[in-house]
């Protein structure tokens, strides 16, 4: 079976790109938060405590409380899961769809390569947002909307990138050694193409991933992604923006983090093309 | 004594551009044998690559294979569907390309690559594959195999690559194998110790070969029966030995002609006058009737046929009466 590099490999190289190596540390940070949610959380994110209402930042409230009493450090770690979980979801939706169509596009060429990058500049046109607020407006609020909403508009970046990067490599000579050897198209692309297409994947995820994450704060900040008590990011933002001249750290640690957090994918897609490219390793 | 394994008949490619309609090959018949080194000889763009990649049923947008027959083992490639094609390829008859260093896929390792086909063509499991690809990496005479099996591409010269693509053509044990120009690309020491490789490979598998070159010592090295292609035409077929003692068509003349012979320094190498012509607009007549030294005047005039002259020669000249 083709295999791509081993995983020691790619993190033995990822230490060598120091910015990228810093991406990689603090999405691991959020991630570790996320899973260990339960264990880091001292309070659930829903518990209300009307008596310490809008504490700052202390020894045993890390992040102080808002304005029911909640534990906004609870908060922030659980909405660290919906924030990652949103930014996966997404960016799977977004390259299931987008490298599928984009490879076949430049595969086949003619009417299909026509008809699908007709399409996606089509939708490419669209903001993603503004889907979301019709798709919320028929159906109703909710992180669900949202992430499919945005899914469905930001695909054209992975068509763009694999449509590219197929019609360079579709009239190299080992597609047609693959055909040589009686490959047939579905395996051509699947087993050829599409793993000389994982590096740029890859890095045009780390950039749709924290763009994901950004939309939907944006969104739930709005009110029309996720529901309170969902404790997302964007959501407590919402609600710390009301307290912003008592309590403004409500307002500004959800900040903190969804910057955070879309800076370190972005890092670590930094280098990461270069770590993959299995030519610049032995 | 000689069965034939492919006959080609009266096969038509022709590409369909803005400019025109390159036939690029039109109306080219020939016999390879069983276990036999048969070589299509000619100058670049005279269609033999193409005729190569018509016989893999590998033609695309914007050529079309316009007619002719390919009967191997009695059966026709182009009448039968497209998945019973892909069985043949690589399994029955397999292809080296020219150029080692885009043949391969970068991201994956040579074994991967050469195990590849026998997980296409044969129930095998990933680790038989993998045995199977090492196997043919010493088959190759590729030193430490089961190291060499687990590099990439890149890493690899040449000759090596060349090696890896021979592998991975042989690796299910092809009955025809299809050189085109195997070694236009990798310099003349590690071109004979390839040649050297296809041809033991063949011996011992007595597979049949099919070479394609412009390289008349190589033909002269290998062959056991030639055929010369001109313009998407073939103009002289005939076994090795009698096309290089007594070259009947003009233009197979010519090519010889532009051989050098050992250290000989004071002669000049002749040349054959003119260009090729357009294949888009081929002159009338015999096609290579504009550069020809004996052409007379119904060369102009009428193509000439492709006849017997003398025993298994092939000629298509008004000279021989045609």
């Amino acid at each position: 079976m083709p295999r791509l590099a081993s995983l020691k490999d790619t993190v033995l190289r990822l230490l060598q790109y120091r910015t990228s190596f810093a991406g990689l540390l603090i999405v691991l940070g959020i991630a570790v938060l996320a899973v260990g949610a339960p264990v880091f959380a001292a309070r659930g994110f829903a518990e209300t405590d009307p008596v310490n209402r809008l504490l700052p930042p202390s020894a045993r409230y890390l992040f102080g409380t808002d304005v029911l009493g909640r534990d906004l450090f609870s908060r922030i770690v659980y909405g660290a899961r919906i924030a990652l979980w949103v930014g996966l979801l997404v960016t799977f939706i977004e390259a299931g769809i987008g490298v599928i169509l984009g490879i076949m596009s430049g595969y086949y060429g003619g009417i299909v390569d026509k008809l699908i990058s007709a399409a996606t500049d089509m939708v490419w046109a669209f903001p993603p947002v503004v889907l979301a607020l019709a798709v919320v407006t028929m159906i109703g609020p909710g992180l669900t909307q949202v992430v499919i909403a945005i899914a469905l508009t930001s695909w054209p970046a992975f068509t763009r990138i694999s449509r590219a990067k197929v019609q360079s490599l579709v009239n190299r000579e080992f597609v047609l050694a693959a055909r040589a050897i009686g490959e047939s198209d579905s395996n051509i692309m699947g087993r050829y193409l599409l793993p000389n297409l994982v590096p740029s994947i890859l890095v045009v995820s780390t950039l749709t991933l924290p763009a994901a994450i950004l939309y939907t704060t944006a969104l739930s900040f709005l009110g029309f992604g996720a529901q309170p008590p969902t404790p997302d990011w964007g959501a407590i933002l919402a609600d710390g923006a009301a307290q912003l001249r008592v309590a403004p750290w409500i307002a500004t640690i959800p900040g903190v983090f969804i910057v955070i957090t879309a800076l370190g994918f972005n890092l670590l897609g930094d280098g990461l093309r270069d770590i993959l490219d299995p030519k610049l390793r032995i | 004594m000689a069965t034939p394994l492919l006959a080609v008949e009266e096969l038509r490619t022709y590409f369909y551009l803005s400019g025109g309609v390159v036939k690029a090959v039109d109306g080219v018949s020939f016999v390879v044998n069983e276990d036999e080194v048969f070589c299509l000889v000619g100058e670049t763009g005279c269609g033999k690559s193409v005729t190569s990649l018509s016989i893999m049923r590998l033609i695309f947008h914007p050529g079309k294979i316009e007619g002719g027959r390919l009967v191997y083992r009695g059966k026709d490639l182009l009448a039968i569907p497209e998945d019973e094609m892909r069985k043949i390829r690589g399994k029955e008859i397999a292809m080296i390309f020219q150029n080692p260093m885009r043949s391969l896929n970068p991201v994956f390792t040579i074994g991967d690559q050469i195990a590849e086909a026998p997980l296409t063509h044969f129930d095998l499991s990933n680790r038989d594959a993998w045995n199977r690809a090492i196997e043919f990496v010493s088959k190759v005479k590729m030193p430490d195999p089961e190291m060499r099996a687990k590099s990439y591409p890149h890493v690899l010269s040449g000759g090596m690559r060349q090696r890896s693509m021979i592998a991975m053509m042989i690796s299910c044990e092809p009955s025809l194998l299809i050189a085109d120009e195997p070694t236009t690309s990798v310099d003349v020491t590690i071109q004979a110790q390839i040649m050297d490789l296809l041809l033991e490979i063949k011996k011992r598998r007595k597979m049949s070969m099919m070479l394609i070159t412009h390289n008349f010592g190589l033909v002269g090295e290998m062959g056991d029966r030639a055929a010369v292609m001109y313009c998407g035409k073939v103009v002289e077929i005939g076994s090795v030995r009698e096309i290089f003692r007594e070259p009947l068509h003009p233009y197979t003349q010519g090519l010889l002609k532009c051989l050098p012979v050992g250290f000989e320094r004071k002669r000049e190498l002749e040349v054959i006058p003119g260009t090729l012509p357009s294949p888009v607009n081929p002159p009338q007549g015999c096609r290579f009737c504009p550069r020809c030294s004996l052409a007379m005047m119904g060369c102009k005039l009428q193509e000439p046929p492709l006849v017997a002259q003398g025993k298994d020669r092939l000629v298509a000249c008004h000279l021989y009466g045609g």
